[in-house]
């Protein structure tokens, strides 16, 4: 049995609490051939992958404001850099249409954000 | 040189207008369109003004592009080329342009994304169920108590998280070297599974299981999920239990008595390891109860998650119980089903489970609901229980149609084993359960009172996923009269007691003790077994059966490893500890019949099982051609592969008890080339594994309406429908099974084990069979004298405790009866006298509707008796025997008896000789025990083997009645009898009078002269002539001084004790009859034999 060891490094979302020990941070995961992150990340071996080398991005953090959110829809929004949904919201404006209509869509489709988070909305990608 | 510029001042303003707006330009200076330019520009600056106010330009693209959403990019072969500007010039013109490259690029970072996502998902959604679990609010305060306190108790209701999270939160504490235990073995299996996915570590080692002599554990393992049985186990080599920090026991509450001692164990184990952390997890009952036995330990109670579930008790009227010989009524349970058509929509979904006791019921109530069932068209019927293929068991987690409901109708599997969600109702009877009958010694399915406990458990999976329903067709005062919790087998603790040297299994502290009367049952059963001596101490069968998980078909595996039969003995072991291979459904199949006649084995089910796996071995090929080779032949795949696994694990076991030389890696060898080849391969097989897992993880079909409506338990119609699916998926879908076993097993390994036990000799049948036997003992039975008169179907047998048993219609000998018939004319002057009696030996007694003898074996009856039974009384003449107090033979031929008696007791002692040896305890006796080489083997099998062949005696064998058994033996003598000079008639056996029987103790199991009918006033006359066929001696001799010379007498060839002399030990033994005895009447000391002693009373 394996004996105590260093307890492993935990990336924590300052949004929604969502924890999980993460293995590297930076753009460059080890052993990910020819992958380059176009932001630094928090980075874990895909779990629910049964090859080694493949790898889960857990987030990273906020280019404005800098706070470490996750990749989630509800915390994070990446568009050329990494947006956390506060600084996504107060430079709204600054977004093409494209995406303000994303995210409008997002909000109508139910009218009580909290409750869409507890209930774990899939994302667009899911559908 | 500081200038001050206003905007907003005329001047300004001019100054630009000289710049932008000249009387040639596009817009002139003081035309509207001037004037509207500046109010634009005014405009314009509010606007840029506010943006820099809110922050700053986050710099995004003015056009948009959804590439910009993905956060990652991939170095391609193209952009490498371009980069290292090796333009290969002229790539050819079918190849992809520039633009099909971009377009393929896009898809592909796109999908990387999706992918990316998929798993988060994944992840988001498992970290949002845990916080909601109850459990999730205290889990900063359970692991502060842990920190804090020794011993913590944990208590929560059903669906609370305890068992999954309470581990996890102690992993994230940074504890390691924790061990959960769990009652039973399949849910240590399910909680590893779950919690390694939970704590993202499903395709690693950091949480394992560990059953039976399965293990997931690897040097990187913190968290296993044991057995309470195996960490006791582990207690037993490891007292200080030092590979443990953390134990966590759960389930307290359901008071298995392994758990009660567990705990008991852990109590005093707590005393010398201060650092050792003990978490109790229990139901929200009798708390107190497990805080207060643990000094007062912190409790901390979580609520459950459960939802409400309305109870409604409906006992069954006495015209609809069931009378002891028919079946079951079918109405009270049909009623339920009618009740909920009336009283639910069909839109408000919710499947119903019935409990039931055994495989008849449930067919019987089967097939009354499918009627039900096929008329209303609002229900499937499934039935579960463990004889089912497991293709069919799967059948009750797929999901019924809109407006249907399944109704499943489950053994007590579905109580805690196997968790159905989607379950609104429960329908829980006063069910009988399988167990131990202390009374009647053997397994036997009985009506119980079913305890609190489970009807609780059986309530709950009606609200695991919103409000129920639960019927209890009993009344509300039959459940207060249950039993709290269920009543335990005690045989196994009070064996772990003894090697754990904890003294008398009756003073040990439990935390409730169980009654002392079935402890000494337990202390009783492991005499029989051979496990406990008569003083009740530990023999070296009893320390190997300790130290191991299972029992009887252990006994098998050791015999089996001394005498060169590990081979099929490990077959048979295997084969004797899974379900049967046979499907019972295919047994009314001439076809499958036919296919399988050559696979039978008139010795008995072990052979034909033998017989089976060795057949299926050596057909080689799997995947496809063995599933139809299987169904051909009416057989469930799924369990000839967890023999392979079983028998693997069983002669892993050997190995690691030294009880098998383990093999110099034959298959790491080969050359270079092969290596590389093999290496290659299980690289190819363990992709396909991990493909296999992937596409696995959640498949759960829609069920037809006519599932079930065919044939009511036969998994034929299954296999017809499942055919067509089969031959579509044989083409392009893996056969993970095979996959798996390649993974596991050197395949050519294999084939050697059988080529190694196939086409058994005669001779090691015999010895094969014999060991069988030996291993199955005290399970014997007699066959009815008037066998021969009977139809087949009405064969009759006896054994030890319960006359006219029957065959499981399942067995060999339930077709073939003849062959345990003592033949008819082999010139025998009465009836009962033969030389070919035979026994059966037997696997289990199970008792359903009638008493039936399951896996049985025929052995010679004598032989096998003389060879394996605990007890052998004799006459004087030794004319009659008693074997084990009920099986009475007698001889035609006292002298005939009297020589395969004294044959069978050299053979016995030289056996237990070579057993001792093989245990590795031999070493505190005398060293001679050491030399036993491969020739003395050989000569030990080859005397076993001619006696079992070519003893002619003629005999006749009965069952003793109740009324014969009570003076059966002549008691204690009231003479003083102490014996002088009793020499070891044996080696390393004293004989000495025997004080409740009578007569004199020969060997452990052999006692001469203590049946009451002994002529003991005439023994003079039982002194004949006999020459000794090895040393020439010729003198009148009783039997017993015959015996005890003939068991020290060795033929001239080979005289091993040279410290003395033949005719010195026929001395010493002829006076060792002889006692001190004070004669009252001459007042003197006198050295007589007892016949002396008689006569002397006499003068
Ligand atoms: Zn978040
Ligand atoms: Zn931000």
């Amino acid at each position: 049995m394996a004996t105590s060891e260093p307890p492993p490094k935990l990336f924590v979302c300052e949004l929604c609490g969502l924890s999980s020990p993460f293995s590297y941070y930076g753009q460059k995961p080890p052993n990910t051939r020819a992958i380059v992150l176009l932001e630094e990340c928090f980075v874990t071996k895909d779990p629910f992958s049964p090859d080694k080398e493949k790898f889960l991005i857990l987030g990273s953090t906020c280019s404005v404001c800098s706070k470490c959110v996750c990749a989630g829809a509800d915390c994070s929004l990446f568009y050329t850099k990494r947006f956390c949904v506060q600084c996504v919201n107060k430079h709204l404006d600054q977004f093409p249409h494209q995406i303000r209509a994303e995210l409008a869509k997002k909000s109508c489709s139910c009218p009580c954000l909290t409750l869409r988070a507890r209930s774990g909305r899939s994302l667009r990608a899911d559908q | 040189e500081s200038r001050s510029w206003d905007w907003d001042s005329p001047r300004c303003r001019a100054e630009l207008d000289e710049i932008f707006f000249r009387q040639h330009d596009y817009i002139q200076s003081g035309t509207p369109e001037h004037k509207d330019f500046w109010a634009f520009f005014e405009r314009f600056q509010r606007f840029k003004t506010k943006r820099e106010m809110s922050g700053y330009d986050l710099g995004l693209p003015t056009d948009y592009d959804a590439r910009y959403k993905i956060n990652l990019s991939v170095c391609t072969k193209d952009i490498e080329e371009r980069l290292g500007k090796q333009h290969k010039g002229g790539r050819s013109s079918s190849g992809p342009g520039r633009q099909e490259i971009a377009e393929c690029r896009l898809s592909y970072l796109h999908f990387l994304d999706f992918t990316q996502k998929q798993s988060f998902n994944k992840l988001a959604k498992l970290r949002r169920e845990q916080k909601n679990l109850p459990i999730f609010q205290y889990k900063g305060r359970i692991i502060e108590l842990v920190r804090r306190h020794p011993v913590v108790v944990v208590a929560g209701d059903t669906g609370c998280g305890k068992s999954t999270q309470v581990p996890q939160y102690l992993l994230s504490a940074g504890f390691t070297q924790i061990a959960c235990t769990q009652p039973r073995r399949i849910a240590c299996i399910s909680l590893a599974k779950r919690v390694s996915f939970e704590s993202l570590n499903q395709y690693g080692s950091k949480v394992g299981y560990q059953i039976r002599f399965e293990t997931t554990r690897t040097t990187a393992t913190k968290l296993i999920f044991l057995t309470e049985g195996l960490l006791l186990r582990q207690i037993q080599q490891d007292g200080e239990l030092s590979q443990y920090q953390v134990l966590i026991v759960d389930e307290v509450h359901e008071r298995h008595l392994h758990c009660d001692f567990l705990l008991g164990v852990l109590r005093t184990l707590l005393e010398n390891r201060s650092d050792l952390r003990l978490i109790l997890m229990s139901a929200t009952i009798n708390i107190k109860l497990f805080s207060n036995y643990f000094n007062s330990a912190p409790v901390l109670q979580v609520p459950g998650r459960l939802f409400p579930i309305q109870v409604t008790y409906r006992p069954i009227s006495p015209e609809e119980q069931v009378s002891r010989s028919e079946k079951l009524d079918p109405r009270p349970y049909l009623r339920i089903l009618q009740g909920i058509d009336q009283r639910y929509p069909p839109e408000e979904r919710g499947d119903l489970l019935i409990f039931l006791s055994g495989v008849t019921e449930i067919s019987t109530i089967q097939e009354a609901c499918q009627i039900y069932a096929t008329h209303t068209r609002r229900w499937i019927i499934l039935p579960l229980h463990s004889t089912l293929s497991l293709a069919q068991q799967d059948k009750v987690f797929d999901i019924a149609p809109p407006g249907v409901r399944k109704c499943i109708i489950s053994t007590n599997i579905a109580e805690t084993s196997v968790t159905i969600d989607g379950v609104r109702f429960v329908v829980d009877s006063k069910v009988k359960e399988m167990s131990y009958d202390p009374k009647a010694k053997m397994q036997r399915l009985q009506e119980f009172w079913i305890s609190r406990a489970s009807s609780e458990q059986r309530k709950g999976r009606a609200g695991r996923t919103g409000p129920g329903v639960c019927y209890r067709l009993y009344a509300e005062s039959d459940y207060d009269a249950f039993a709290p919790y269920p009543v335990p087998e005690i045989h196994r603790v009070a064996l772990d007691m003894k090697s754990m040297e904890l003294g008398d299994p009756l003073s040990f502290v439990f935390i409730d003790p169980p009654p002392a009367a079935s402890i000494q049952t337990a202390v009783t059963y492991l005499k029989d077994q051979g496990a406990l001596n008569s003083q009740g101490e530990l023999t070296t069968i009893g320390t190997l059966l300790a130290q191991l998980p299972v029992d009887v078909v252990i006994k098998m595996l050791v015999l089996g490893s001394m005498f060169n039969l590990v081979e099929p003995v490990l077959t048979i072991a295997a084969a004797l500890s899974v379900q049967s291979p046979f499907l019972r459904s295919s047994q009314q199949n001439p076809d499958c019949a036919t296919a399988r006649q050559h696979l039978h084995s008139n010795q008995g089910d072990p052979f034909t099982l033998l017989n089976t796996f060795n057949a299926w071995q050596v057909k080689g090929e799997r995947g496809g051609g063995s599933r139809k080779w299987c169904r051909r032949r009416g057989l469930e795949e799924q369990r000839l592969y967890e023999m392979v696994n079983l028998r693997r694990q069983f002669k892993d076991l050997l190995k690691s008890q030294g009880l098998l030389e383990s093999e110099d890696g034959a298959s790491s060898s080969g050359s270079r080339g092969q290596r590389m080849e093999r290496l290659s391969e299980r690289r190819k097989l363990h992709q396909l594994k991990r493909d296999h897992e992937q596409q696995e993880s959640s498949k759960r079909k829609v069920l037809r309406l006519e599932e079930g409506q065919e044939d009511s338990s036969g998994s034929d119609t299954e296999d017809r429908g499942r055919q067509k699916k089969d031959k579509e998926k044989a083409g392009h879908d893996l056969d993970i099974q095979e996959v798996k076993f390649k993974l596991r097993h050197d395949v050519s390994e294999l084939h050697d084990a059988v080529s190694a036990c196939q086409d058994l000799s005669s001779r090691k049948q015999a010895l094969l069979k014999l060991l069988v036997c030996r291993g199955l003992y005290p399970q014997l039975a007699l066959p009815d004298e008037h066998n021969t008169a009977r139809k087949d179907s009405d064969q009759v047998f006896h054994t030890k405790n319960k006359q006219g048993v029957v065959i499981h219609p399942t067995s060999v000998f339930a077709n073939d009866p003849e062959v345990l018939h003592v033949p008819e004319d082999d010139g025998r002057e009465t009836k009962k006298d033969s030389s070919k009696h035979q026994l059966l030996a037997f696997v289990t007694l199970l008792e359903t509707n009638k008493p039936y003898l399951t896996n049985c074996v025929r052995v010679p009856a004598l032989q096998t008796l003389l060879l394996v039974a605990n007890s052998v009384d004799s006459n004087a003449d030794c004319s009659r025997l008693v074997v084990d107090g009920w099986l009475e033979l007698e001889f035609k031929l006292p002298e005939e008896a009297l020589k395969i008696l004294s044959t069978a007791l050299s053979l016995r002692a030289e056996w237990e000789r070579f057993l001792l040896h093989q245990l590795g305890h031999s070493s505190v006796q005398e060293s001679s025990t050491r030399k036993v080489s491969r020739k003395d083997l050989e000569k030990l099998s080859d005397g076993l083997v001619r006696f079992l062949h070519y003893t002619e005696v003629s005999y006749s064998i009965r069952r003793l009645t109740a009324l014969q058994t009570q003076n059966l033996y002549i008691g204690c003598q009231a003479e003083e009898t102490t014996f002088s000079g009793v020499n070891a008639l044996f080696p390393g056996v004293e004989a000495k009078p025997d004080p409740i029987k009578g007569g004199l103790c020969v060997t452990s199991f052999f006692n001469y002269n203590c049946l009451s009918d002994s002529r003991d006033l005439y023994s003079d006359c039982l002194r004949a002539f006999w020459t000794c066929p090895n040393c020439d001696l010729y003198m009148p001799l009783t039997p017993l001084e015959r015996m005890q010379h003939e068991a020290t007498c060795r033929p001239p060839g080979e005289q091993q004790q040279p410290e003395e002399s033949v005719s010195a030990k026929t001395n010493s033994s002829m006076s060792s009859l002889t006692r001190v005895y004070h004669c009252d009447i001459c007042d003197k000391d006198l050295t007589l034999t007892s016949t002396e002693i008689l006569k002397h009373k006499r003068q």
